[in-house]
């Protein structure tokens, strides 16, 4: 990091670029209705104007351009029309296709000028068949690529006003035509990837970074053009450039705005795809420290040590990433809930941790939650006053996990995106085959998280040890206790907490009801097939289903239910563990077995991500031998058949005092379900629950 | 019938990083005849179990395992420790006072390797037992002075002494490690005496000196019991390994 990026890296952090911004936007409801628009033009009209109103930013020292200054996407139907065009149908967060990652390799090696070319072949190809619809669709795109080559032509021109020779002759170029070197193929990227943020998506992957970019940094270092430190430089200036408007995107906290990379893994035919900016992005995040993008490494378990090492160098700068995927269980996942082979060896991760396909993939990958914790104290409480089996109990959460899958997948029998002439533009396929994206997307499946099973299985083997086989707990008696929260029976509430099997401690009695629950959960999936074509992917993630399961959602609605104390000895309130974590209170002996815990998972069965997290203790993370000793967990993860690892390193004394005085820590940065933010950022609850997790990790 | 051989252990350890090579595991055994002032598990001195109180609640530290339990224990992860360049390491408390169950716990555990990491204060037999069994052991050393290591740590240091010469006479490697005690184990004086005893030691790897952590007192209000260090804890540790080098031995700070 040099004198200039320190200054770049320090003006986004307080709020430089702010003063550039308008108050409001464009009025475009009566424009689109004076014109009688259609949707997708309406859609398209957004993305133009946007662009038209965009202000022209370019300060002394930047080689990458963009500053996004509009706030605020406007509508482009009022209220009352749009209520009426989408009644009856499910829109899924707002309704504008996200969540999904561009074929941004495709985009940038055909330029924009030749992704409306492909739209006018297939227009010409199209029109004498009357495909109104399809006409109509590939002028909307067209009407997009015209808007950022317009808006990129104004940079441009400000540039050479300015005497920024460079930056005038690299935006003359691009995203018009293929860039030609790695500085051209960031500003590129920078440029497309923004105006999809401009119009109004959200949660923008940027995907397979390493894999995409690499032709253009190879060529760049073989031909000379270009040394490591400037390349590093260029790269280090991209990744703060993606902090610089991150506020204003959208998401459920601050700093949940899916803003990902993926790194290494396998090529579409099979080989391994690491190179030398694999290493290089890993190097750069470390450097630069934000929390954007955030990174995921794609590893096997053979993956080579010394990039591990590099990895957990980064995990040591407490950002909450990189996130590990173990390709040896990812891939094999994936192609068998139906992804073609190749397909599946392209994957890259979502916002948080869903494996999607570049291009290609449409999927939904959190309509919501199960909640196992809830269906196990239904079977419980049926059960137990009943008189069942614990088979019977077992065979109940089983089906209470089947209500709430179909109850989940039932609304997105209807659902309807809003036409994405531009997003689809840069997606495969969309423009030479006249569909947009969210119609016409080789996949279109849904995901659902599975959640807090650690809570679920320990009250399932709290019950099993205690009512059934020591016989030492009265089934009225437990009962009455959950009904009262336990108030009055404080000794059957230690007992169940403390002398149960618990999941995180390698013990078979409660990872095998683990393993269960993520087998009914698949298994109903399975019966669901909400829509042709479609399958429902169960997933282990939480998302911040690990508070409102057990509390409920502040000031909205919640469709998951939410219960109270459970049988595993936890009281009315207190949070689930997120992902793939342990319940919290659990005394556990370390990683090690927490790892062996969930390798009991049937990973197959479950592609729809949500990482195992891991608390380690930033004492950890001391010198080379002990950032080796971080190296050899990872591999040990990937080697055990886990799927997805979170490794968060946290000082806890460090988090308090956060908490206390948070003028003194603006840029201590916490990973929180999914995604890392600033934790000064977070609302309270999240806040105390990622410093739970790391007093625990450090007693 | 025989007797089962039982011990007591207050914690069980995953990713241990600093009690030895590779992916380790440590197993404290509770219980320990010094009472050293600055030991930052107070937990471990006493033998019986007790309940630890914290603002996340109540527990009770200290579970007696069989033998053959706390073997099964491990063994699930043996393989993991192994493939990792790591093992086990039984630490306290102290060890040798469970000397028996000890080794029987590292005879269920064959090719693991092992660390005993002991105070050096215990029999004979017991040192012998364990040290025989251990691939390598971390010895502490503290004071030197017999008068000054009653005073700090309520025992005579002859014991010690006597063992540490005993891992010659076995061939087996050591780390000494030295806590650096502001004022206490920290003086020239001292530091050099240590150095001269294990410059001597044929089957010494390493020095690693550990500087005092403020932190040490921590855990005493939640074991009902008052830190009285009887040293100034605001000093900064004198962090010198020079009389190491001198020796011409390896010496790392921890």
């Amino acid at each position: 990091m040099n004198e200039r990026l320190e200054g770049l890296r320090a003006r986004t952090r307080d709020g430089h670029y702010r003063r550039y911004r308008q108050p409001g936007g464009p009025d475009l409801v009566a424009e689109c209705n004076h014109e009688r628009l259609s949707w997708p033009r309406r859609m398209a009209r957004l993305t133009r104007r946007m662009c038209e109103a965009e202000r022209v930013v370019i300060e002394s020292d930047e080689l990458i351009v963009f500053t996004r200054t509009l706030t605020t996407v406007p509508p482009v139907y009022s209220a009352g029309d749009e209520a009426a065009l989408t009644v009856g149908r499910t829109l899924h967060e707002g309704g504008l296709i996200n969540n999904v990652c561009a074929d941004w390799g495709m985009a940038l090696g055909q330029g924009l000028l030749g992704r409306r070319r492909v739209a006018r072949e297939t227009r010409d190809r199209m029109a004498s068949t009357g495909h109104a619809t399809v006409i109509e669709f590939l002028d909307a795109a067209v009407e997009t690529i015209d808007a950022v080559l317009a808006l990129s032509a104004r940079y441009a021109t400000e540039a050479r006003r300015l005497g920024k020779v460079d930056v005038a002759s690299v935006l003359e170029r691009v995203p018009a035509e293929p860039p030609r070197t790695f500085h051209e193929a960031l500003q590129a990227l920078r440029m497309l990837h923004a105006v999809v943020w401009l119009s109004g998506h959200h949660h923008v992957g940027l995907g397979r970074l390493d894999q995409y970019l690499w032709p253009y940094l190879g060529a760049d270092l073989a031909a000379g053009t270009l040394d490591t430190a400037a390349a590093e430089e260029l790269l280090a200036e991209f990744f703060i450039a993606l902090n610089r408007d991150s506020d204003l995107y959208p998401g459920i906290q601050q700093g949940d705005n899916g803003q990902t990379i993926t790194l290494g893994g396998l090529t579409r035919d099979g080989r391994a795809a690491e190179n030398p900016l694999t290493w290089m992005a890993l190097r750069v995040a470390r450097d630069v420290g934000l929390i954007d993008p955030k990174v995921n490494l794609r590893i096997t378990g053979e993956t080579e040590l010394a990039l591990l090492e590099l990895a957990s160098d980064l995990t040591r700068k407490g950002l909450g990433f990189p996130q590990y995927a173990n390709d040896d269980v990812v891939i094999p996942a994936l192609a068998a809930h139906g992804y073609a082979l190749e397909d599946a060896r392209d994957y890259t991760v979502a916002a948080c941790w869903e494996f999607i396909i570049p291009g290609r993939g449409m999927d939904v990958v959190n309509i919501g939650a199960v909640s196992f914790p809830a269906a196990a104290d239904v079977a419980v409480r049926e059960g137990l006053a009943e008189g069942a089996t614990f088979q019977a109990i077992l065979a109940r959460t089983g089906a209470e996990t089947g209500r709430q899958v179909h109850e989940r997948t039932a609304p997105y029998e209807r659902l309807l995106w809003a036409p994405a002439p531009y997003y689809s533009a840069l997606m495969t396929g969309a423009l030479e085959a006249g569909v947009d994206h969210g119609q016409g997307a080789r996949y279109r499946n849904l995901g659902i998280h599975g959640a807090a099973a650690a809570s679920a299985a320990d009250a399932l083997g709290a019950v099993r040890r205690h009512v059934f086989e020591l016989a030492d707990v009265d089934p009225a008696e437990l009962l009455a206790a959950l009904d009262a929260d336990f108030v009055g029976h404080g000794a059957l509430r230690r007992r169940l907490a403390d002398e149960s099997p618990r999941v995180g401690l390698n013990e078979s009695a409660a990872d095998n009801l683990m393993r269960l629950l993520y087998d009914q959960l698949a298994d109903a999936c399975e019966a669901e097939t909400p829509r042709s074509g479609a399958i429902v992917r169960p997933g282990t993630g939480s998302a911040m289903y690990y508070l409102w399961l057990a509390r409920g959602r502040d000031g909205g609605p919640l469709a998951e239910p939410v219960v109270g104390a459970t049988a595993d000895g936890r009281r009315r309130g207190d949070p689930f563990g997120a992902n793939l974590a342990p319940t919290p209170g659990t005394h556990l002996r370390g990683p090690i077995s927490v790892l062996q815990s969930y390798a009991a998972i049937d990973y197959r069965r479950v592609c729809n991500g949500g990482p195992i997290t891991l608390e380690l203790s930033d004492s950890v993370f001391r010198d080379g031998e002990s950032i080796r000793k971080v190296a050899l967990l990872v591999r040990t993860f990937a080697r055990l058949g886990c799927q997805q690892l979170q490794l968060n390193a946290l000082n806890a004394e460090r988090l308090l005092d956060a908490k206390a005085h948070p003028e003194n820590h603006r840029d201590l940065i916490v990973r929180v379900w999914g995604w890392s933010g600033y934790f000064c950022e977070l609302a309270p609850e999240y806040q105390d629950h990622v410093i739970s997790r790391h007093l625990y990790a450090d007693v | 019938m025989t007797e089962l051989t039982t011990g007591i252990v207050f914690d069980v350890r995953e990713f241990t990083i600093h009690d030895g090579p590779g992916i380790r595991t440590t197993v404290f055994m509770k219980g320990c005849p010094l009472a050293c002032t600055w030991c930052h598990n107070p937990e471990g001195l006493d033998h019986a179990p007790q309940v630890m109180r914290s603002p996340m609640g109540d527990r009770t530290v200290g579970r007696r395992y069989e033998a053959a339990e706390l073997g099964e224990l491990i063994s699930r992860q043996a393989s993991i420790l192994e493939s990792n360049e790591g093992g086990v390491t039984f630490s306290g408390g102290e060890p040798l006072a469970q000397a028996r169950f000890v080794a029987e716990v590292i005879d269920l555990l064959p090719g693991v390797h092992i660390v005993v990491d002991t105070s050096g204060f215990g029999g004979k037999d017991a040192f012998m037992a364990l040290a025989r069994r251990a691939d390598l052991v971390h010895f502490d050393l503290k004071v030197m002075d017999p008068v000054a290591h009653r005073r700090w740590t309520g025992q005579d240091n002859a014991p010690v002494l006597r063992n540490l010469a005993l891992l010659a006479e076995l061939g087996r490697p050591f780390v000494a490690r030295v806590p650096l005690v502001p004022g206490v184990t920290d003086t020239n004086e001292n530091l050099t005496a240590i150095a001269a005893v294990v410059a001597s030691q044929p089957t010494l790897v390493r020095v690693d000196l550990l500087p005092y952590n403020r932190a040490a007192g921590g855990k005493y209000p939640a074991c009902g019991m008052t830190f009285l260090p009887g040293f100034d804890e605001d000093r900064p540790p004198n962090v010198d390994v020079r009389p190491f080098r001198r020796a011409g031995i390896e010496v790392r700070v921890a």
